[in-house]
Order: structure tokens, then C-alpha cells, then sequence
């Protein structure tokens, strides 16, 4: 054994447990403050989407509930419904909360992926009106906007949708997200149908319209950072991305531009994963995430617009004015129906892949 | 045939018969021919591969004909609907392509280094290791770059004229290329392990016997390395069949492969029975080739 160990320490200079030690240690040290570890009795996991997402979320949300309960969270990226859905099946849960979008929340609440909230637990987490959708608590409301390299359009880029599909006008690489429920209302307007007529959506003529601006597609994004880099390397000359991401690439100097004009407004919601053993802390986590300073806190760092009014309380009038549902940016905008879009969302969203990989 | 014989002898039946009683006694005590015992120490790599590989693989064979209802519906789809055929299509299209790309690039390079020897031989090795070391994750990102609209390819060809450059990255060229490169040192190891267990004298001899070099390559050196000609090339287009990451990332959205569509699947549809059953397509396709491959050559050589 001891010549065993000595071979070892031959080959590296540290022993194989000094080295475990150090990675647990760095990996601790990487994953921040808020996981504190061998510790709390009790752990929360959490399903984020990574990045600076996560950040915002480990700066604001995790401490009000570490503050709330005593309880540590931890993480596990990206934001999958496949998961959601295999863990259910397993009985094994990676994680116990999750955040969806609208598209989503629907199928999953309807497959029965999700812990249903009863008057009971609403009564608990002291909700606003309106706050529950599909049995999610709304968190925060995003944007897909137009966004372009203000070098590729010096005279001014595509300011709504129709402009965006017209690539005679505005010749250059495009992106959208690879979506459907996303893209296709967008498609519909781009072919003139007016913002408050998308619903119930006309299937065939958005795949007539898609058909239109399809070459000009590049590459349809997946990741949210993907669609950053898409046009912050000029990549794609303009592109339909989250006002968030957007914002941030603006931020950094990037020469773009961002057209509020027809920007389609989504909403995410906390949801409990069905059957998940630790659902009291979740609905205990909800509460928190949702609270009003924690949750101006996270959109001020993510970029996004708080759903509970209340959270504006805790926000300038400036940076409420940035928000995808302040205002000015509201009455240029479409809510997506999810609910009620007039297609099998599902149905689509196959015909959508198998669409633009034909 | 002579060493057959006497390994059949050894653990066959017959051959305990044939020993003294005091052999049948020990047999006694022991449940397995004692020719068997060593493989005893294979047991924990056996309970291993049956607990985490073998189980969920039955249970994605199951899945491809239960889920959503049993039968073999999924089967149906996945080998008539247009789209997957397209896809299936594509995917031993590029397959095929990147062979024999690492085949044309990998066999002179491994050819080189098998006849120079010495410090300039272990230089390269050493160089095509390092590239099989590095990430293929990192190597997909630096191609994301190198092809990439202000990369080095698409700037040299916008000062040469070509303007605006053409767009590389997100085409089925750019994968290729990329896939080319994560797969390259695979078929050099593969076909350098062949070449240099080639006597040199056998080259020789052919030129003393009157061959032109051309002549001598072509009819002695040329099928001496055969063997690793077809163990790297199996090994390359198996790989780049099931392979996901780069395709995905820097392959065109019109030209999908099958590992990609399988994890569209399961992540956006939840079809986890259409997903098992273009899984099981797939391991049935590299068991073929491996079972082809093992007709003709014997599995045993695959690894050189």
C-alpha cells in the first residue's frame, strides 16, 4: 500500500486526496457564496439557467430564502422539461423547483409534470392577483426583440417584423430562435397580420410566411449566450434575440441596436416539480424568489421586468423604464397566448424541426 | 492449429478425463474449469457494465417499443418518415466523408512517421497525442473561430477579393472539417500501429528484386498495412456516425445528424420512444459494422 502510494506521489506532486481536496475545494469556491457546505440540515435544488442568470439569481434570490429558512440551495443547468419529465418517471430528482416559459408551463402542467398549487399553498405564499398561471407563480417578463449591427444598417436596420423578413431591403444573415411557439407568431406578423389578431394562429400561412425568410436563416439559436455571440462576431446582421441578452450585449458596447417595436413579451413562472419529496421548501424557495426586493434585485442585475408589482417599488423610475412591461415599451408590444394559440402547439413544434431541417 | 489443440485439451471435458484422478478431485471443489478461474477477476468489471450499462441500455430498447404504446410504431416512423431518412442519409453521408478525409490526410503522416524513426518520429507522435488529448469541445470552439465570419479563413479571402468572404461556419463543409480534425489522430494511431510492426526489409527486397519505389509500395507496403487502413477507418466512421457536440454546434440547421436529432427529441418533444429507437437504429448500424468487421479481420485486431 505505502509503495502503491509512493508511485503515486512519483507521478504527481500532491497525493490523489490532497488533489480531491483542492478540486472540492475550487469547485466550492466557484459555485459561490450561497453554497455553504456540510452544513444546513436541509438542501434545495434548483434548476437555473446558468451563466449570468445564475449570478443574478445566486446575488438576490438564493439569500432571501437562505435568509428565510436556514436551508442551502443548490444548482443544476440548463432550465430541461426533458428532465423535469424524466424524474418523474424515475422518482429520482436532480431538482425540486424550475423555472418555464409560457409555451412550456402549458404542456407541462397538462402532462402533469408539475405540483398543482391549491387555494391553501396560494393562501400561504401571500400572492398578488394574477400571479398564478397554469399552476406557476410568475416571476419575471422577457422580450424577443429585433436586434441589428448598427455597421451592417449605418442608415438604420429592420424596425419591425416585415422589415426583418424583407432581405432585399436589408440584405444580411439573420437569426431567430429555433422556437416555434416563439417564431411563428412572429412569422404571422411579418406577413401582416395585425398584433392583436395573431390569435388563433393561421399554421399554414406563418409556414408560408417562414418559407420566405428561411434562406436568409443562418443558424436558429438554442442558447440565449449563443444568440450574444451571433451578432456580437457579426455573425448574422440582425437577429430576433431576448431584449435581456440584448441589453447586456449593449451594455458591453457592442454596436447594436434594439427595436421595442413588436416585441413579444413571454413570462416566466417558478414551478414545483411534481412528486419531489422537498416540495414544502420549494413552495417556501417560491415565496422568497418572488418577494419584492429579492425580485427587483434579480431583474435589475438580469435585465428583466419583476411580475409582481410590488418589486417596483424597489426600482428607479429609470430602470422600470428599461423593463420589457414598462409603458412605453408595453404599448408597442404583443403578449404571447399560449393558452389559446389556435394550434397543437406540440404538433407544431415537430412540424417546426422537421421544417427547417428539410 | 498445433497450439489449438493443445488449449482444447486443456479445458475441454475430455481432457479432464484424460487427467489423473487427483485432477478430477480439484475440479470437484471448484464450480468452474479451473482454464476459467482468471476470468473470476473480470466479475467486478462484469457487475459494473450490467448495472450501468447494460440495464439502461435494455431499458432504452424497451422504451423504443412501449413508449408512448407498444409496438413498433417508432420503428416504422424512424425508418420510412422522409425527414429521419434524410437525416440517416446525411449522417453516413458525412461519415463517409470524414473517413475518408482522415484517411487521405492520416495514412501519409502515419507513413512518415513509421519510416523516419528516431526523435522526429516520437516529435509528431507526440504532437497528433496532444491534439487527441485536447477537449473536442475546445477544438469544435476553436473551429467556431477559425471558420468563423472575422476568423483568419473568411479575413484572408475578403483581402484576396472575395468580399464579402463566404459564410463557412454553420454549413455541412464546417463540420466536416471540424469532425476531420477531432478524428484524425484515431485513424494515425490506428494505421501507425499497423506500419510499424512492418519489417523494412521486406520493402527492401522488393527493390533489390527489381521494383520501382512506386511499384514496391503499391504491391508489398500498400497491403502489409491494409489491416490498419480498415481498423481505422471502422473505428473513424463509427465514432463520427453517433457523434453529437460538433455537428450540432457547427453544422448547418438543414443538414442534421442522427445524435442531434435524437437529443431534439428527448429534449424539446419528450419522445423518448422515437429518441431509444433511432438509439437502437444506431447501435444496431455499429454492431453490423463491427460484426462485418470481425467476419473479415478479427475484433481482436481493431486496437492494432
Amino acid at each position: 500500500m505505502s509503495d502503491h502510494h509512493s508511485t503515486e506521489k512519483g507521478l504527481f506532486p500532491v497525493s490523489r486526496r490532497g488533489l480531491l481536496r483542492a478540486g472540492l475545494g475550487a469547485s466550492a469556491f466557484l459555485a459561490g457564496p450561497f453554497i455553504r457546505r456540510a452544513r444546513a440540515a436541509e438542501t434545495l435544488y434548483v434548476n437555473t439557467w446558468g451563466g449570468p442568470w445564475e449570478v443574478a439569481a445566486a446575488k438576490s434570490l438564493f439569500p432571501a430564502f437562505t435568509k428565510a429558512t436556514g436551508a442551502e440551495i443548490r444548482t443544476v443547468s440548463p432550465v430541461s422539461v426533458a428532465k423535469l419529465a424524466a424524474q418523474i418517471r424515475t422518482g429520482a430528482y436532480e431538482f425540486d423547483v424550475t423555472t418555464l416559459g409560457a409555451g412550456d408551463i402549458v404542456r407541462a402542467n397538462e402532462t402533469g409534470l408539475i405540483e398543482e398549487i391549491t387555494p391553501a399553498i396560494s393562501q400561504k405564499l401571500g400572492l398578488w392577483p394574477d400571479a398564478v398561471f397554469q399552476n406557476g407563480v410568475a416571476s419575471h417578463a422577457f422580450s424577443t426583440i429585433i436586434a441589428f449591427r448598427k455597421d451592417k444598417y449605418p442608415n438604420g436596420g429592420p424596425q419591425n417584423w416585415a422589415e426583418f423578413w424583407d432581405t432585399q431591403k436589408f440584405a444580411g444573415p439573420r437569426s431567430l430562435q429555433r422556437y416555434a411557439s416563439r417564431v411563428l407568431p412572429l412569422a404571422l406578423a411579418a406577413d401582416g397580420v395585425p398584433l392583436d389578431r395573431l390569435y388563433p394562429m393561421d399554421e399554414e400561412r406563418a409556414f408560408k410566411s417562414l418559407e420566405r425568410i428561411k434562406p436568409s436563416i443562418r443558424i436558429w439559436w438554442t442558447q440565449g449566450p449563443q444568440s450574444q455571440q451571433l451578432l456580437r462576431d457579426a455573425e448574422v446582421s440582425a437577429i430576433g434575440m431576448w431584449h435581456s441578452q440584448a441589453t447586456a450585449l449593449a451594455d458591453q458596447g457592442a454596436p447594436i441596436e434594439m427595436v421595442w417595436n413588436q416585441a413579444e413579451i413571454d413570462r416566466a413562472y417558478w414551478v414545483v416539480a411534481k412528486g419531489t419529496p422537498r416540495a414544502e421548501l420549494a413552495w417556501q424557495y417560491i415565496k422568497a424568489a418572488t418577494s419584492p426586493e429579492a425580485l427587483a434585485g434579480f431583474c435589475k442585475s438580469a435585465n428583466y421586468g419583476p411580475l409582481n408589482p410590488k418589486a417596483f417599488d424597489y426600482l428607479t423610475p429609470q430602470e422600470a423604464a428599461k423593463t420589457p412591461t414598462s409603458p412605453e415599451h408595453r404599448k408597442l408590444a404583443f403578449d404571447q397566448d399560449t393558452l389559446h394559440p389556435g394550434v397543437d402547439l406540440e404538433q407544431v413544434s415537430r412540424r417546426f424541426d422537421q421544417w427547417l431541417g428539410a | 492449429m498445433g497450439r489449438e489443440m493443445l488449449g482444447a485439451g486443456h479445458t475441454s471435458p475430455l481432457g479432464g478425463e484424460v487427467g489423473a484422478g487427483a485432477r478430477g478431485r480439484r475440479r470437484a471443489r471448484s464450480p468452474l474449469p479451473h482454464g476459467y478461474r482468471p476470468f473470476l477477476l473480470l466479475a467486478p468489471l462484469l457487475v459494473f457494465l450490467a448495472a450501468f450499462y447494460l440495464a439502461p441500455l435494455g431499458q432504452v430498447a424497451l422504451m423504443s417499443v412501449t413508449d408512448p404504446k407498444p409496438g413498433l410504431a417508432n420503428f416504422i416512423r424512424v425508418l420510412t418518415d422522409p425527414f429521419y431518412r434524410a437525416v440517416i442519409l446525411n449522417t453516413f453521408g458525412t461519415a463517409l466523408l470524414v473517413t475518408a478525409l482522415c484517411l487521405a490526410l492520416g495514412y501519409p503522416l502515419a507513413y512518415l512517421i513509421a519510416r523516419i524513426g528516431g526523435f522526429a518520429a516520437t516529435a509528431l507522435l507526440t504532437l497528433v497525442a496532444m491534439s487527441f488529448w485536447t477537449s473536442f469541445l475546445v477544438r469544435t470552439y476553436a473551429w467556431m473561430i477559425i471558420l468563423g465570419n472575422r476568423g483568419p479563413i473568411a479575413q484572408s479571402l475578403d483581402a484576396l477579393g472575395w468580399s464579402p468572404p463566404p459564410l463557412l461556419l454553420f454549413t455541412r463543409l464546417a463540420s466536416t472539417i471540424a469532425l476531420a480534425n477531432i478524428l484524425l489522430p484515431i485513424m494515425v494511431m490506428a494505421v501507425y500501429a499497423v506500419m510499424r510492426k512492418i519489417d523494412p526489409a521486406l520493402t527492401r527486397a522488393a527493390s533489390g528484386l527489381g521494383a520501382s519505389p512506386a511499384a514496391a509500395f503499391r504491391f508489398v507496403y500498400l497491403p502489409l498495412s491494409a489491416p490498419g487502413i480498415v481498423s481505422g477507418s471502422t473505428i473513424v466512421f463509427i465514432l463520427c456516425v453517433g457523434f453529437y457536440v460538433t455537428p450540432v454546434l457547427i453544422g448547418s440547421p438543414r443538414e442534421q445528424m442522427i445524435a442531434g436529432v435524437i437529443g431534439t427529441n428527448i429534449d424539446e418533444f419528450l419522445a423518448f420512444g422515437e429518441a431509444s429507437a433511432m438509439a437502437v437504429v444506431l447501435l444496431l448500424v455499429t454492431g453490423a459494422i463491427l460484426a462485418a468487421y470481425h467476419r473479415f479481420l478479427g475484433l481482436e485486431r481493431l486496437w492494432g
